[in-house]
C-alpha cells in the first residue's frame, strides 16, 4: 500500500517540470491544436496578466457543470476553464463502445420531477424542468453521443460562464491576503488565481498495472470497437469490470475464446447495490462461460503475471491479420507465471522458452492455450500530474490510490480551499454509494456549493421551518420523493433539528460531516438534539433473489434488505471520535433510538399501520409529546381541561384551524339530531367502570364515526 | 375525598327536593341508606337520577307501563331498564345511558314487581328496547314491539345496544369481502350478507327489512347491490355471512389484546376515520385538479379559484379533502374548486419566490388558497370542515369593500348578507371633496377580512341617512372632516343574539379559540339540555343572570351541554363526577390549575356569585379539582429498534474500539493470496490454479 501510495505522489507535478509533461491522449492532442489556434487571437485581446476568479471550476464535465450552475444560480464569481472545445470531452471516447449503461427512465408513471430524478440517473440538477437528458435521448441506455449534446444545452441555456481550450498544466498554491489562493497555469502561460478551487476533472488516466510483458498488452482507450477484428481471434481481458464487459461482449460473436483475469470474482451490482460493480447490461458473457461455450472467467493477481509473446512458424490461422512483411509467422501472447521464468539477463526479449510455459508444468493449466490479443480495462485514475506539491492532494488510501483524498465535505486533506467534484471524488464513498457516478456527485456537488456560500458568504444552508405537528408529514414527503438521499444513500441525509414546537429541516447533508454540522451549516443544535433521516440497505448478505429477501412486517424493519429509510436521534451532535468507531458498516454513530421503516416493494412509505404510525411514535419519542391529529371536539375537550392541549390542538386548533369531523353526504342523509346524538353517545359513554376516566383518548379512534357508517 | 361526596350528594338532593314538589317519586330517595352512600356506583346513580328525575321515569305497575307505551306511540322509543338495587354498578350503567340518550329515548325505570314478564326470572339486570316510534300506527297489538338486550348490563354494551336499534340495515355496493368488520363497539356482532339483484331489488330490500327487524340486536345486516362492478361474490350465493373473533369476545379480554395490539392498530382519530374510509375513495369529478402544467391556465379561467393544497398520506388532509368536495358540490359554477396533490406536484407546492406562482411555498397540510387572476393568492383560515369552508367562500365572493350608492344596492346587499354573522360598513357621507386615508386603511382592513367580514363602502343618498340613523354605534376613524365612519353591523338573525353574545358568550367547539386566546379566566357555567319552553327560559334566565357578573378578570361564559355535548366530559374531568345541572364553575386561572365549584346548593344570582369568586381571591374556598398536566407525553411506547437489535444481534449496534480505519479490501487479498500460492493439487472446478 504505501508503496503504491508513493508512486502516486511521484505524478504529481515536480516544481521544475513543465506542462507539457502531462499524459495528452494523442487523438485529443489535434483537438486542443486545433483550438489553440483559435484562442490566440481571442486570449490575446484579453491577455491582460493574471485573471482573479473567486471560483475556478476545472473541467466542463458533468461536475464541472453542476457546480457551474450552483454558482451561476448563487450570482459568484466564477469560471468553468475546459481544455477540449466542447463540455463533457471524455464522452466524446468514453465508453469506447458508446452506449451509456447509465439509465434514462422516462416513464415512471409519476409526475413529481423530484421522484422521477430517482430513476434519471444522466441529468444535471437545475431549475428548468424539462433540461432533462430525455430531451436529446429517449432511450433507456442512451447513446454515449447524447451526452455531450446534453451538456452542451446545460451550458448554453444557464448560460454558464466556460471557457473553453483553456488546458491548465500547473495548478500550485500561493499564500494570499484571505489564507491562500490557487494559480492555474495554461498551456499559453496565462494564469488564473482562484480563492477557491474546485476540480471536477474526472477520472481518465487509464490505469495499469506493471507487470513482465504489461507492454505487449492493448488498452481499452485505444483498441479497436469494430468486431469484425477480432474474428476467431482468442482474447484475454484483464479486469472484471463493467469497460472489460463491455469490450467482451462487443467480441462475444466474433471471438474464438474470450477470457477475463482478474484478482477478485465477478461482483454483480444487483447484488451489491454499487452500480460501479457488473451491471446487468453488460453480463452477457457470464452467460455464455456457464452455459459452456467457449468464454470464461480467471481470478490471478495481474502482479504475478507475465505475458509474452512467442512466433510460431507455418500454422495457419483463420485471422486476416498478418505481421508487416507478409511473413508466415503469427504472434501469439502466452500467459505465464513470474515463477516459472528463467532467469535471463536479456529483459528486453519476450520471447519465452517452451519450459518457462505453465503447461510445461500444470498439464491443464486454465490460460495454457494462447492469445491473440491481451486487453486492459482497468478503469481510470485520477491526473494527479498537474498539481504542483503546495497543491497535489495525496492519494486516496482506496480504490488502489486512484483517487485524491479528500475530507468528509470534499475539500483536499491538506489543501484547503481546493474542493474535489464529480467521479474523482469517489473515495469518500467507493464501492458503497454512488457518489463516482453522475446521479450520485450532482447531489455532493450541490452539498459542497452549500458548504461554500455557508464559509465564504456566510449563507446558512436552506433550511425549512416546519411546525412539529406537520414534522410527520415532512419527513413522509421527502420519504417518498427526495432524490438525493435515495441516489446518495449512507451518504446524504436530512437533518431536522428539533426546536420544541418547530423544527429546523435542512434537506441533504453531507452524513459523514455531522460532526462539524454546525459550522458547517450555520445551524446551531438545540437542546432537543436532532434527527437524521438516511435511506440504507440492509447489511446482511443475503441472497438477492431467493425467498427471503424481503422483509414486510414493519416490527422486523431493522432486518429489512432492500433501500428504506432510517432515522437516528440524537441528542447532542456525534463527535468526530463517534463517527470513527461507529458500528460496522453504519453509515453515523450508535443514536439515542433508531427508527427504521419497513423496505417497500413499491418505495413507497406510506402505509398507515406499517409505516406512518410507528414514524409518529418514534417522533413522538424524540420530540417526547403526543404528535397526533384531533378533531375539534377532541381539542375542545383537552384545552378546556388542560392549560394547554395536544401540540396538534395548539397549532391548529387553537389558530381556528379545526378538524371537524366530516359526515361525508350519503343518501339518506342523516338527520342532525341523530347524528348529534350520535356524537353525545360517543362523548359520553366512556369509561364503563371508573367515574370519568380518559377524556380524550377513547374520544379517538374506538368511538368514532364508525358508528355512522351504517346509516 | 369521602365527606366531600357526600355533602355534594346531599345538597344536590335538597334542591331536587326543593325545586321539584310534584316528584313522583320521593320514596325511592327514602329508600336509600347510608351504606350506599360510600360507594361510587351509588353516589353516581343517584346524582344522576337526580338529575334525570324528568327525564328517566319510574313504573310500578303493567298498567303505568301501558299508558307510557301508548303515549310514546308514533314519537319515541322506549327504553325499559330493570335493575335488582339502586345504587348498584347496573343502576349506574342504565343511568349514565340514560344521561346520554335521554333526549332521544324515553327511559323507564323499574324494580321489578308485576311488570316483569313471567318468563323473566329477575336475577339480573335487564334492559329491552320498546319500539313504540315506527310502529304507532300499528293496531295490531297494544304493545309496542320489543326486543332484550340479550348481553349483561354495563354502559357499554347498552351503548353498543342502542346503536344497533338504529343500524338494522345498510346497503353496500362492494363485495363482502372487502366491507370492513364493524366497528367499536359493535366488533363482535356478526354480519350477514344479502345479495340484491337489479330485477328483484325492492322486494330484496322488503326481505331485507324484514330480516333486520328479526335479527336486530343480533347481526347486521348488509345488502350487497350485485350490479356493482366491485362486487366479486358468484352468482350461485345469494347470502353470507361473517362471525367476527372468537377471542375478542370478553371485554378484559380486549384490553389484554389490546396491550400486545397497540402496535397495529391506528390510535390517532383521525387517522383511523380515514383508514376506515379507505375503501370509498371520494368522488373528485367536481374538483379541479391543479397541476404545474394547468395551474396558470386554469386560474386565468376563473374569477374565484379555491385550491386545496393536500397531501394523500396525511390523514386531516384526507379528511378535509371529503369536506371540500362536498363543499364543491354544494357551490355554484362561478367558483372553480380545485386541489393540488402535493406529493405529485412537490415543484408547484414548494414553488421558491420569484417563480410565476402568487403564492409562498406550502408549508402547512392542508391548505387552502382563495387565487384570482393577477391577485396575490388569499389564505383561508378558517376550520377545516365543510361548514366554515363554505361560508367562507360565499362570503369571498363579494367584492370587499363592495361600493354602495344607492338603496337598492343596499337592500340587496343586505339580504344577501342575511345568514352572515357580521357586517362592516364604512360611510361617506360626502363622497366628494377630501382624500381620506381612512379609505385606504379600510380598503385594506376589508380585503384581509374578505371572507370573514362582510364589507361595504357606502356613499351617496343612503350614507347620509344611515349616518343619522347609527349615529350612536359609529366608530370614527378619520379625521377628515370627519367623514368616514365604521358601523359594525351583525347581521339580522343574530343581531340580538349577537350583542348578547359579546358579553356572555356561549362556548362552542367553533369559538372556544377565540375566547381562550383572551388569555382570561374563565367562569363557565354548564347548561343541560332543556327539553320544554320553560327549561329554555330557566337556562335563559341564568345565562342573563351571569351577566351581572361581569367582571375584568373573568370571562363569563356558559356551555350548553346539548349543543356541545363534548362538555359533559369537560364537566366530568373537571370536578370528577358528574354534577347536577346547571353547574358553575372557575377554571383557567391565571394563578393556578385548581378548579372552583360554585356551591350547587346555592341559587346562582350575581351578588352571590360575586362573593364566592371574593372568596376564591382570597384562598377560602377549596378547589373542587385540578385543570390537567399540560405535557402530553406520548400516548404510546415507541417501538424501540435499538433495544430489540441489541438483543438479537447485540454486537452489531456497538461502537467499534478505535483502530485505523484504512480501508482495505480484505476479500479481494485473501482471494488473491490463495490463488498466487503454488498449489499444484487445486480442483479444476475453481479454474484458478494460477
Amino acid at each position: 500500500m504505501s508503496r503504491r501510495k508513493h508512486a502516486c505522489r511521484s505524478r504529481c507535478w515536480a516544481r521544475d517540470g513543465g506542462w507539457r509533461k502531462k499524459v495528452m491522449e494523442p487523438n485529443l492532442a489535434c483537438f486542443v491544436l486545433f483550438t489553440l489556434f483559435g484562442s490566440v487571437i481571442t486570449s490575446l485581446a484579453d491577455h491582460n496578466g493574471t485573471r482573479h476568479y473567486t471560483y475556478c471550476v476545472l473541467g466542463a464535465g458533468p461536475a464541472g457543470l453542476q457546480m457551474g450552475y450552483f454558482l451561476s444560480r448563487a450570482r459568484r464569481d466564477y469560471i468553468i476553464l475546459e481544455r477540449n472545445s466542447g463540455p463533457g470531452g471524455f464522452f466524446n471516447k468514453y465508453p469506447r463502445h458508446r452506449k451509456l449503461i447509465s439509465i434514462n427512465k422516462i416513464h415512471t408513471g409519476r409526475q413529481n420531477r423530484e421522484f422521477n430524478l430517482r430513476h434519471d440517473w444522466n441529468s444535471l440538477l437545475s431549475d428548468r424542468p424539462d433540461l432533462l437528458l430525455r430531451r436529446v435521448s429517449g432511450e433507456f441506455y442512451p447513446p454515449a453521443d447524447a451526452f455531450p449534446l446534453y451538456l452542451s444545452a446545460f451550458a448554453k441555456e444557464l448560460d454558464l460562464r466556460v471557457r473553453y481550450g483553456v488546458d491548465i498544466g500547473r495548478v500550485r498554491s500561493v499564500p494570499s491576503a484571505s489564507g491562500r489562493s490557487y494559480v492555474l497555469t495554461d498551456q499559453r502561460a496565462s494564469d488564473y488565481t482562484c480563492s477557491v478551487l474546485l476540480v471536477a476533472t474526472g477520472l481518465w488516466v487509464p490505469q495499469q498495472v506493471e507487470f513482465v510483458g504489461s507492454d505487449l498488452v492493448e488498452g481499452y482507450e485505444s483498441i479497436s470497437t469494430n468486431p469484425e477484428d477480432y474474428r476467431d481471434q482468442a482474447v484475454l481481458i484483464l479486469g472484471k469490470g463493467n469497460s472489460a464487459f463491455e469490450t467482451a461482449q462487443s467480441v462475444l460473436g466474433s471471438a474464438s475464446r474470450v477470457h477475463m483475469l482478474s484478482s477478485s470474482p465477478v461482483r454483480l451490482a444487483w447484488q451489491t447495490h454499487y452500480v460501479g460493480d457488473l451491471r446487468a447490461v453488460n453480463n452477457e458473457l457470464i452467460d455464455t462461460y456457464q452455459l459452456k461455450s467457449l468464454d470464461g472467467l480467471i481470478e490471478a493477481r495481474l502482479e504475478k503475471l507475465v505475458i509474452a509473446e512467442r512466433r510460431e512458424q507455418g500454422r495457419w490461422r483463420g485471422g486476416r491479420r498478418r505481421r508487416s512483411g507478409g511473413q508466415k509467422e503469427e504472434r501469439k501472447l502466452y500467459v505465464t507465471l513470474k515463477k516459472y521464468l528463467l532467469n535471463r539477463s536479456d529483459g528486453n526479449d519476450s520471447a519465452v522458452a517452451g519450459e518457462e510455459l505453465p503447461g510445461h508444468h500444470i498439464d491443464n493449466f486454465s490460460l495454457r492455450r494462447p492469445y491473440d490479443r491481451v486487453i486492459r480495462c482497468l478503469g481510470f485514475r485520477f491526473n494527479f500530474s498537474i498539481f504542483d506539491r503546495s497543491a497535489c492532494p495525496p492519494n486516496s488510501e482506496n480504490a488502489k490510490g486512484r483517487f485524491p483524498a479528500v475530507g468528509p465535505w470534499y475539500e483536499g486533506t491538506n489543501t484547503p480551499g481546493l474542493f474535489v467534484l464529480g467521479a474523482a471524488s469517489h473515495s469518500r464513498d467507493y464501492r458503497a454509494s454512488a457518489g463516482g457516478f453522475i446521479h450520485g456527485f450532482r447531489y455532493t456537488a450541490r452539498a459542497v456549493h452549500r458548504v461554500l456560500e455557508r464559509r465564504y458568504h456566510g449563507n446558512p444552508w436552506p433550511s425549512t421551518k416546519v411546525s412539529t405537528s406537520q414534522l410527520l408529514s415532512w419527513i413522509l414527503k421527502r420519504i417518498g420523493e427526495a432524490s438525493g438521499p435515495y441516489q446518495m444513500f449512507e451518504v446524504l441525509g436530512d437533518v431536522i433539528l428539533l426546536r420544541g414546537a418547530h423544527c429546523e429541516y435542512v434537506e441533504e447533508f453531507l452524513l459523514q460531516a455531522l460532526p462539524h454540522f454546525s459550522s458547517l451549516s450555520g445551524h446551531e443544535v438545540s437542546s432537543h438534539g436532532l434527527i437524521v433521516v438516511a435511506m440504507q440497505y440492509g447489511k446482511k448478505e443475503i441472497d438477492s433473489l431467493g425467498r427471503d429477501r424481503a422483509e414486510t412486517d414493519w416490527t422486523r424493519a431493522w432486518e429489512s434488505n432492500f433501500l428504506h429509510p432510517v432515522l437516528y436521534y440524537y441528542k447532542t451532535l456525534p463527535t468526530e471520535e463517534e463517527m470513527k468507531t461507529r458500528p460496522q458498516g453504519w453509515p453515523l454513530p450508535r443514536p439515542e433510538a433508531i427508527h427504521h421503516m419497513v423496505e417497500d416493494f413499491l418505495t413507497e412509505w406510506d402505509g398507515p399501520l406499517s409505516h406512518i404510525q410507528p414514524l409518529r411514535r418514534f417522533l413522538e419519542h424524540c420530540v417526547n409529546t403526543d404528535l397526533r391529529a384531533f378533531y375539534a371536539e377532541s381539542c375542545f375537550r383537552s384545552a378546556l381541561t388542560h392549560r394547554k392541549p395536544p401540540l396538534f390542538c395548539q397549532q391548529g386548533y387553537l389558530n381556528r384551524r379545526g378538524v371537524p369531523r366530516s359526515h361525508r353526504l350519503r343518501e339518506p342523509v342523516p338527520s342532525a339530531g341523530a347524528t348529534a346524538a350520535a356524537e353525545r353517545g360517543a362523548a359520553g359513554t366512556p369509561g364503563a367502570d371508573s367515574a370519568f376516566p380518559h377524556y380524550l383518548a377513547p374520544a379517538g379512534a374506538a368511538m368514532s364515526s364508525g358508528l355512522k357508517l351504517d346509516f | 375525598g369521602f365527606p366531600l361526596q357526600v355533602g355534594l350528594l346531599l345538597c344536590s338532593i335538597e334542591v331536587n327536593l326543593k325545586l321539584s314538589e310534584q316528584s313522583s317519586c320521593k320514596d325511592c330517595f327514602l329508600s336509600f341508606d347510608l351504606d350506599t352512600v360510600f360507594d361510587v356506583n351509588s353516589i353516581v346513580s343517584e346524582v344522576l337520577f337526580a338529575i334525570l328525575r324528568e327525564e328517566v321515569k319510574y313504573v310500578h305497575t303493567d298498567t303505568d307501563l301501558l299508558a307510557m307505551e301508548r303515549s310514546a306511540r308514533g314519537k319515541t322509543d322506549i327504553v325499559l331498564g330493570y335493575v335488582r338495587s339502586l345504587g348498584t354498578q347496573d343502576h349506574r350503567s342504565l343511568m349514565e345511558t340514560a344521561y346520554v340518550y335521554s333526549s332521544k329515548h324515553q327511559f323507564i325505570l323499574i324494580t321489578g314487581g308485576p311488570v316483569l314478564k313471567a318468563d323473566d326470572s329477575s336475577v339480573s339486570s335487564r334492559v329491552w328496547f320498546l319500539h313504540c316510534r315506527a310502529h304507532g300506527g300499528s293496531p295490531a297489538s297494544e304493545r309496542c314491539p320489543s326486543t332484550r338486550m340479550r348481553w349483561s348490563l354495563s354502559a357499554l354494551k347498552l351503548h353498543s345496544f342502542l346503536q344497533l336499534m338504529e343500524a338494522p340495515l345498510s346497503e353496500v355496493y362492494v363485495d363482502p369481502a372487502s366491507v370492513p368488520p364493524p366497528q367499536f363497539p359493535h366488533q363482535l356482532t356478526p354480519q350477514v350478507f344479502l345479495f340484491s339483484r337489479p330485477e328483484t331489488e325492492l322486494l330484496d330490500l322488503a326481505s331485507a327489512s324484514a330480516l333486520a327487524w328479526r335479527l336486530r340486536g343480533l347481526a347486521l345486516l348488509l345488502l350487497v347491490h350485485r350490479w356493482s362492478p366491485a362486487v366479486k361474490t358468484s352468482d350461485e350465493y345469494n347470502a353470507a355471512y361473517r362471525l367476527q373473533d372468537e377471542e375478542e369476545e370478553e371485554e378484559e379480554d380486549e384490553e389484554e389484546k389490546e396491550e400486545g395490539s397497540f402496535l397495529f392498530v391506528l390510535d390517532d382519530e383521525v387517522a383511523a376515520d380515514v383508514f376506515e374510509k379507505r375503501a370509498s375513495q371520494p368522488d373528485t369529478d367536481s374538483i379541479t385538479q391543479l397541476t404545474s402544467g394547468n395551474f396558470h391556465a386554469e386560474i386565468a379561467r376563473s374569477s374565484l379559484t379555491v385550491a386545496l393544497f393536500y397531501l394523500k398520506w396525511d390523514a386531516v388532509s384526507m379528511e378535509f379533502l371529503s369536506s371540500f368536495i362536498d363543499v364543491a358540490e354544494r357551490l355554484v359554477n362561478d367558483v372553480q374548486m380545485s386541489a393540488v396533490d402535493c406529493g405529485e406536484w412537490t415543484d408547484l407546492c414548494g414553488a421558491q419566490p420569484g417563480t410565476p406562482v402568487p403564492f409562498r411555498p406550502i408549508a402547512t397540510f392542508p391548505s387552502v388558497l382563495l387565487l384570482r387572476p393577477q391577485q396575490p393568492a388569499q389564505r383561508y383560515r378558517g376550520m377545516l370542515g365543510g361548514e366554515a369552508l363554505h361560508r367562507f367562500i360565499m362570503m369571498s365572493r363579494t367584492a370587499s369593500p363592495l361600493l354602495l350608492s344607492t338603496q337598492e344596492e343596499v337592500t340587496s346587499f343586505l339580504q344577501e348578507a342575511d345568514f352572515l354573522s357580521l357586517i362592516l360598513f364604512q360611510i361617506k357621507p360626502d363622497a366628494g371633496g377630501c382624500f381620506s386615508p381612512g379609505s385606504s386603511v379600510f380598503a385594506e382592513a376589508a380585503k384581509s377580512l374578505r371572507g370573514e367580514v362582510l364589507s361595504g363602502l357606502l356613499s351617496g343618498e343612503p350614507a347620509a341617512k344611515w349616518y343619522r340613523l347609527f349615529t350612536n354605534s359609529i366608530f370614527r376613524v378619520s379625521s377628515c372632516k370627519s367623514q368616514d365612519f365604521l358601523l359594525f353591523l351583525p347581521a339580522r338573525q343574530r343581531r340580538t343574539k349577537c350583542h348578547r353574545d359579546l358579553w356572555t358568550p356561549e362556548l362552542t367547539v367553533e369559538n372556544l379559540p377565540s375566547f381562550l386566546s383572551l388569555g382570561k379566566a374563565l367562569l363557565l357555567l354548564f347548561v343541560g339540555e332543556e327539553d320544554d319552553e320553560f327549561g329554555r327560559r330557566q337556562s335563559q334566565a341564568l345565562v342573563e343572570e351571569l351577566r351581572g357578573v361581569r367582571t375584568e378578570r373573568y370571562l363569563t361564559c356558559w356551555i350548553h351541554l346539548g349543543r356541545t355535548p363534548a362538555g359533559m366530559s369537560v364537566l366530568g374531568s373537571y370536578l370528577g363526577s358528574m354534577p347536577p345541572l346547571p353547574a358553575l364553575v372557575l377554571t383557567h386561572l391565571p394563578t393556578g390549575d385548581e378548579i372552583y365549584q360554585y356551591p350547587p346548593s346555592t341559587p346562582i344570582v350575581a351578588s352571590s356569585v360575586l362573593r364566592w369568586l371574593q372568596k376564591v381571591e382570597d384562598g377560602t374556598e377549596s378547589p373542587a379539582g385540578t385543570l390537567g398536566d399540560d405535557s402530553w407525553p406520548p400516548a404510546f411506547q415507541f417501538y424501540d429498534f435499538l433495544k430489540v437489535m441489541d438483543m438479537q444481534e447485540p454486537d452489531s449496534t456497538e461502537q467499534e474500539a478505535p483502530t485505523d480505519d484504512e480501508e482495505v479490501d480484505v476479500e479481494e487479498h485473501l482471494v488473491a493470496e490463495q490463488l498466487t500460492d503454488h498449489h499444484p493439487d487445486i480442483g479444476p472446478k475453481f479454474h484458478s490454479e494460477l
